[in-house]
């Protein structure tokens, strides 16, 4: 071939490759295909507050938001974004980066977030429980001769670090008068990596979550513990809506509205769970099945039942401050603040004008 | 000194062949087929291949040597793979339908990440170039040696924290991870590039009156591109290998994004027919570039 037809020819490649490229798709597509709901309220037009979510894939209301375009319909005004994280840790960065206003975290690092050291000037309030977790993280044991904890002594666990998860774990382990730090051995993996390593018998046991949890228990294992015994004891783990403070004082009734249709979502996990877990399997990109399967793990409160005493109203930050003084000791934080000071970062407000 | 003759190696070495004596117009022909007929032989050997790997793959899932969450059957990939390119309903029987996979088709996430990837990689060459240009020729290149080191060295996994706190959690933080991976070998073969330009060709062209600007356009550029464009291939290849690590986090649409997340719910159909949508593109991509290397530097392996 000609060299200069060659160069014409490459420069043409080269030109309809950057064409391809550049007919951009671009982040953020609203759900087309969902069918288009309807505010469960009256839309509020007034609302015109630009607010950027983060929000993880754990089966609760909060997806249920998300699919529905809930906050979408009932404030047509607001711009609503939508972040995907990977972990609790993550939507702490992205707070601290200014990236985001919402965003949804475990108890863990909603408790390091309102903590010393200060990751750069984050400062949130928590102002919903998304769910209270029981069955849906748990202890998996690989040998079926293994049904205490205790029995787990010089074995490997595997756990997500800085996880509810692993506060749990390590709850659990000194419950029982193990040092996680020489009696066990207790290593960081990834949930979806946990089943090969599983597999390859280089774990005994892992405390994990849906739906590494239930393959595992497809596997042959038993389930010895789980986070309901830890709340029992007194340690209950949540998955938390937070806030940045600022934010929630200067839009004070996007936050009510946010709260009155995530407390729709909960209803409707309670009375139409197939809908909801449909909208659930759409975000998870899962079977709607195996996302009702989840909703038997973790428990769900009405907006009512957070703004009152037991949670929002009033023992959350007490579990805060008992979190914070078991992270000290396990290194995740430098100091324990004053009850006063976790009692700042839990706002009911929210949620008690929505139960209103 | 005519235009010709100051033209790079690419007018004359590949001019010289082109017009070759017409006697041997035969032999050309023959040359020709046996080139056609070499190039049909490695077409059929990697069909072959890849219809045994494709077919021993179909044996292992089939005797179910190995369960189907650590290596799912060919036919789940690909019905995986289909699933992911249309609209489909949530479950079967439901009347729920959904786009692709997290509202974005298969081949929507592939672009989202070649888009980034061709960003981030076009950077990397316009920063890339000069900057091996410079350090090849200058004291700089002892003075910011170690830096280049250093930042090719960092595992990407390791600071893609830092470039969201820096950049947020946009697309920026993500182009930078892609560049700060291609960056480095562009850079790196620039300067291998610039020192292996034969000092007496240089020196001819200073004694035919060359400019400083016309020595480097005209020697010191033609003979840096082939490893230019060998850098720019590797480049690319070290940004594919990032592009998981750049969309952990909020990266859908993205095929690393989407890779990362269906490995989270354990889809390991999804995340194969992920990683074979990137393996191939990857070739593609390289097969171009290729392409292009042959087209720029035809006199490579050749003077």
């Amino acid at each position: 071939m000609n060299p200069t037809l060659k160069r014409v020819l490459a420069g043409a490649a080269a030109v309809s490759l950057a064409g391809v490229l550049s007919s951009c798709v671009e982040s953020g597509r609203e759900s087309t295909t969902a069918a288009d709901s309807d505010c469960p309220f009256e839309p509020d037009e007034s609302i015109e507050t630009t607010a950027r979510i983060a929000w993880q894939p754990i089966p609760n209301g909060d997806l249920v938001v998300k699919d529905l375009g809930l906050l979408e319909a009932c404030m047509p005004n607001a711009k609503i974004e939508w972040v995907q994280a990977a972990s609790g840790g993550d939507v702490v960065e992205y707070y601290g980066g200014g990236d985001v206003d919402l965003g949804l975290m475990g108890s863990s690092p909603a408790t390091i977030a309102s903590s010393e050291p200060k990751v750069r000037d984050v400062d949130l309030a928590v102002v919903w429980i998304h769910d209270v977790i029981g069955d849906a993280e748990s202890l998996v044991v690989k040998d079926e001769n293994v049904t205490e904890i205790s029995q787990l002594k010089g074995g490997k666990i595997a756990v997500p670090f800085s996880s509810t998860a692993h506060y749990s774990l390590l709850q659990a382990l000194i419950e029982e008068g193990i040092d996680p730090n020489k009696d066990v051995k207790i290593i960081n993996l990834a949930p979806e990596k946990m089943p090969g390593a599983w597999q390859g018998d280089q774990i005994d046991a892992a405390w994990v979550w849906d739906p590494t949890q239930s393959q595992l228990l497809d596997d042959g294992g038993t389930r010895i513990l789980s986070s309901e015994d830890t709340a029992e004891a007194g340690r209950p783990t949540f998955d938390l809506g937070t806030v940045d403070r600022t934010f929630a004082a200067e839009n004070e009734e996007f936050m009510t509205m946010w709260a009155k249709l995530q407390d729709h979502a909960v209803k409707m996990i309670a009375d139409d769970p197939d809908a909801a877990a449909e909208s659930v399997a759409v975000v998870l990109g899962i079977e709607p099945d195996a996302a009702r399967a989840q909703f038997e793990g973790l428990t769900y409160l009405t907006a009512e039942e957070q703004a009152g005493q037991d949670y929002l109203g009033g023992k959350l930050a007490e579990d805060m401050l008992t979190t914070a003084k078991f992270l000290l000791d396990q290194g995740g934080i430098t100091k324990v603040g004053t009850p006063e000071e976790y009692a700042e970062h839990v706002d009911a407000g929210p949620a008690r004008r929505a139960s209103e | 000194m005519t235009d010709t003759s100051v033209d790079t190696g690419a007018g004359t070495t590949a001019g010289g062949r082109a017009p070759q004596p017409t006697g041997g117009n035969g032999a050309a022909a023959l040359e020709r087929r046996a080139k056609r007929a070499q190039r049909l032989r490695r077409l059929g050997l990697h069909t072959a291949s890849l219809v045994g790997l494709i077919l021993v793959w179909w044996l292992v899932t089939r005797l179910e040597l190995v369960r189907p969450l650590y290596l799912p059957s060919p036919g789940a990939v690909w019905d995986a793979f289909v699933t992911a390119n249309t609209d489909h309903p949530v479950s079967e029987g439901s009347d729920r339908i959904v786009r692709g996979e997290q509202n974005y088709y298969l081949w929507e996430h592939l672009v989202a990440s070649l888009q980034r990837i061709a960003i981030g990689v076009a950077a990397g060459v316009v920063v890339g170039v000069p900057l091996g240009l410079l350090m090849g020729t200058t004291w700089l290149g002892v003075l910011l040696e170690p830096y280049l080191n250093f930042v090719r060295s960092l595992p990407p996994l390791a600071y893609v924290g830092l470039l969201i706190a820096w950049f947020g959690i946009g697309d920026t933080s993500k182009i930078w991870l892609l560049f700060l991976a291609a960056f480095p070998p562009i850079a790196v073969a620039t300067i291998s590039g610039v020192k292996g330009v034969r000092e007496d060709q240089v020196n001819a062209v200073l004694t035919l009156g060359a400019s400083r600007r016309q020595t480097l356009t005209t020697v010191v550029l033609p003979s840096t591109l082939p490893e230019v464009l060998t850098g720019l291939r590797v480049g690319v290849g070290f940004a594919w290998t990032t592009v998981v690590a750049a969309e952990i986090d909020n990266g859908i649409p993205g095929i690393g994004g989407l890779a990362y997340l269906a490995g989270g719910q354990l889809r390991t159909d999804l995340v194969i027919a992920c990683i074979i949508v990137i393996g191939f593109a990857a070739i593609a991509l390289d097969l171009g570039l290729k392409y292009l290397e042959r087209a720029l530097v035809p006199w490579r392996g050749k003077a």
